[in-house]
């Protein structure tokens, strides 16, 4: 199965570019492709609207894939995701203060703050005399989420009016995208890349963290690296576009199966097929769905598929 | 210069001490066992000499080079480790794990040279796992799965390898398939193993160390530190040991039971002969009696048992039959002994004298076995000796334990 890698990853990418140039192309409203340059108001809905929609759906689908993957080699653990270490939480958490407090004002920001300072305090509550024992860090990311969860309950029940924008943004989805996001969406490559040269490191200290330390890789500082790196991705993703579940559980799952547990292969694949997914998940909403938020789509399909795959898994 | 030097090694977890003051040293080539109980440290050792734990206090130095001044991949190309059993969850292949060996000299932005897979290649021939090369690791047997570990040791090229129980889970053919592999190629790598398996260590090992309670209780070669007596301090069991015949090692046979008979200091006079009796020699002579027994002829296995223990032995020369000399010298014995044990024993005309000697003491003779399980060789005559014997008052009962229960 696994000999088939190479070629996964080239029609993933065509999939990706020739799924990209359909997206811009569809829409709620059909537009001619000579119209693009003649006509104001479509050069417009395609460059300032679609165009900036569909690169930020591509890019935060490959930081929750990125993300996620990580997570999974760190915990050593398929069931992990890119939020377990506090991200969607905090993010959220962030996200909804601002909403309740400055009517929005900054809520980006607000958004990858919250998720990147959770993940801070699940290290640093998890820490202990230099090491940060893996289960002890999964439990702590749990216990927090709870924690920041029962906070933004709070806010939601003493929220009066802005509930239904609180809930809408929960949800998570893409309809508020401009191009000023997009540009914060390209660090999303660059801490793709980050990760992706750890890759065999990642590779052994999946195996187990005592054997990685006998293969040569300082664990520590590479649990740190994962972390942050993992947060700051999937801070971004929640910034723009709300705590969208499963693309960062799925994917890696999907693509271990198709090319195997190697990441400097899994990586890449994961990536595609999480810009991919939630390409489409996106380009189905904003056409057909009537702008529902893309977070109930990729839940609606993602749980289902992932019991599938589990069902395939423990029959084999 | 020594391969591996541990100096003064003191490992805490919290409060408590797990090891203290540990010192040795290993050549290249050489092969050091660590056998002690559950909880005495062993594998703390070999977790603080990896830097899985870091040590209280002490020092590791590698070819003469301190560990805390090595890097994760300078370390990880001079000292490799084999676990005791690896969970894999994540489905790669042999040949994947196996080059995961070489990830301490590939460097970050590189990949796997042409020889890396050529090192690759020769190390999973040497542990016998070619033929597997493109199965997922999680899908072979345990024994195959340690050999996967194995190669990934050889292809490290370490100059130090620690071995955790890395054979315990297996059986014994696996188990000295993989030790053979290991001394057969890392003929220049300093070994330091834990093993579970005193025996095994005693057959592969250069030198022992046995650990009790968090020290150094011995160490040593096999012969030196596989003592009755050291074994029993550290282990609290009562061994047989032995030199197995083909290796020419010590070898220690347990002494199931537990408990021990109590004779206080009185004289035992033991009679027996063609190696019936060595196991009550060692049962009488740790009760803490006076021991003393014969005749024997100097080829039975007996009287090399007696003279191990340190046992008073009265001895006839080989094929002799006993002599006036002897039986001289038994007379004092039979005298002076509190309780005389006979156990059933082949009977010839050359120790006939043996049970003859004991007529006039059978009030205190004490048959440990039945009459019948005599093999009599001297044509009906031993089986008459036996029958004046219980007539004059000899006692038969089943096992050492009630013999010392009568009275003395």
């Amino acid at each position: 199965m696994r000999y088939r890698a190479p070629l996964t990853l080239f029609l993933l990418f065509i999939a990706v570019c020739l799924s990209m140039l359909i997206a811009v192309a569809t829409g709620s409203i059909q537009i001619p492709l000579s119209s693009i340059f003649s006509d104001e108001t479509a050069h417009q809905i395609i460059f300032d609207i679609r165009l900036p929609r569909v690169i930020a759906a591509v890019l935060v689908g490959a930081a929750l894939a990125t993300a996620g993957t990580a997570m999974q080699a760190l915990f050593k653990n398929p069931m992990a995701d890119p939020y377990i270490i506090g991200t969607s939480a905090g993010g959220s958490l962030g996200a909804v203060a601002s909403i309740v407090f400055l009517a929005g004002a900054g809520l980006p920001v607000f958004a990858f703050t919250g998720a990147v300072a959770a993940t801070f305090l699940v290290y640093t509550i998890a820490r202990r005399g230099g090491k940060i024992p893996v289960e002890t860090l999964l439990l702590t990311g749990v216990a927090l989420s709870m924690f920041l969860s029962a906070m933004l309950s709070f806010l939601m029940y003493s929220s009066g009016k802005s509930l239904h924008q609180i809930v809408f943004w929960l949800m998570g989805g893409f309809w508020t995208v401009s191009w000023d996001q997009v540009w914060v969406a390209l660090v999303i490559p660059v801490g793709c890349v980050l990760i992706y040269l750890f890759a065999r490191d990642i590779n052994i200290i999946s195996l187990g963290d005592d054997e990685a330390v006998h293969l040569g890789v300082n664990v520590e500082q590479l649990k740190i690296l994962l972390l942050f790196a993992s947060a700051v991705l999937a801070g971004i993703a929640v910034s723009i576009a709300g705590a969208i579940g499963f693309i960062g559980l799925i994917t890696p799952h999907l693509m271990r199966n198709i090319v195997g547990p190697d990441h400097r292969i899994l990586f890449p694949a994961a990536i595609l097929a999480g810009a991919l997914i939630l390409l489409w998940a996106d380009t189905f909403t904003r056409t057909f769905g009537n702008e529902m938020p893309v977070g109930i789509i990729t839940a609606f399909l993602g749980a289902p598929f992932f019991m599938y795959l589990l069902r395939r898994r423990s029959a084999v | 210069m020594k391969a591996v030097d541990v100096i003064d090694l003191d490992v805490r977890y919290g409060a408590h001490q797990i090891l203290e003051e540990i010192a040795f040293s290993v050549h290249s080539g050489e092969m050091i066992g660590i056998c002690g109980p559950n909880g005495s440290g062993k594998t703390t050792l070999l977790k603080a000499m990896s830097r899985i734990v870091s040590p209280a206090a002490g020092e590791v130095y590698y070819n003469g080079e301190d560990m805390d001044t090595l890097s994760f991949r300078m370390l990880a190309q001079r000292v490799a480790v084999v676990p005791q059993e690896t969970a894999i969850n994540f489905d790669y292949t042999v040949r994947e794990i196996v080059m995961m060996g070489r990830h301490p000299y590939i460097g970050r932005f590189a990949s796997e040279s042409r020889e890396d897979h050529a090192i690759c290649d020769r190390v999973m021939r040497l542990a016998n796992v070619s033929h597997l090369a493109d199965m997922p690791v999680n899908q072979i047997s345990g024994g195959e799965r340690q050999r996967v570990m194995i190669a990934r040791a050889l292809a490290q090229e370490p100059d130090i390898l620690l071995l955790d129980e890395a054979t315990s889970h297996l059986d014994i053919s696996h188990q000295i398939e993989i030790l053979t592999i290991i001394r057969k190629e890392m003929e220049k790598t300093a070994t330091i193993s834990v093993f579970h398996d005193i025996n095994l260590a005693s057959c592969y090992c250069d030198r022992i160390i046995l650990l009790k309670e968090r020290e150094i209780a011995g160490i040593g070669t096999p012969a030196v530190v596989l003592t009755e007596n050291l074994i029993h301090s550290v282990y609290g069991i009562n061994v047989i040991v032995g030199t197995h015949p083909s290796t020419n090692r010590p070898y220690i046979l347990p002494m199931y039971e537990k408990a021990q008979v109590e004779t206080g200091g009185r004289r035992v006079h033991l009679v027996c002969g063609g190696g019936t009796g060595s196991l009550l020699q060692r049962e009488l002579h740790r009760s803490g009696c006076l021991l003393s027994t014969g005749v024997l002829n100097v080829l039975d296995s007996d009287y090399k048992t007696a003279c191990d223990l340190g046992i008073p032995v009265v001895s006839e020369a080989p094929f002799a039959s006993i002599s006036g000399d002897a039986s001289g010298a038994l007379m004092p014995f039979l005298e002076e002994a509190d309780m005389i044990l006979l156990v059933p024993m082949p009977v010839g005309s050359g120790n006939l004298e043996n049970i003859r000697l004991l007529e006039p003491y059978a009030k205190k003779t004490v048959l440990v076995g039945r009459v019948e399980s005599f093999e009599d060789y001297t044509g009906g005559e031993a089986r008459t000796v036996l029958s004046r014997l219980l007539e004059g008052g000899m006692v038969v009962v089943d096992s050492l334990a009630n013999a010392l229960k009568r009275e003395l």
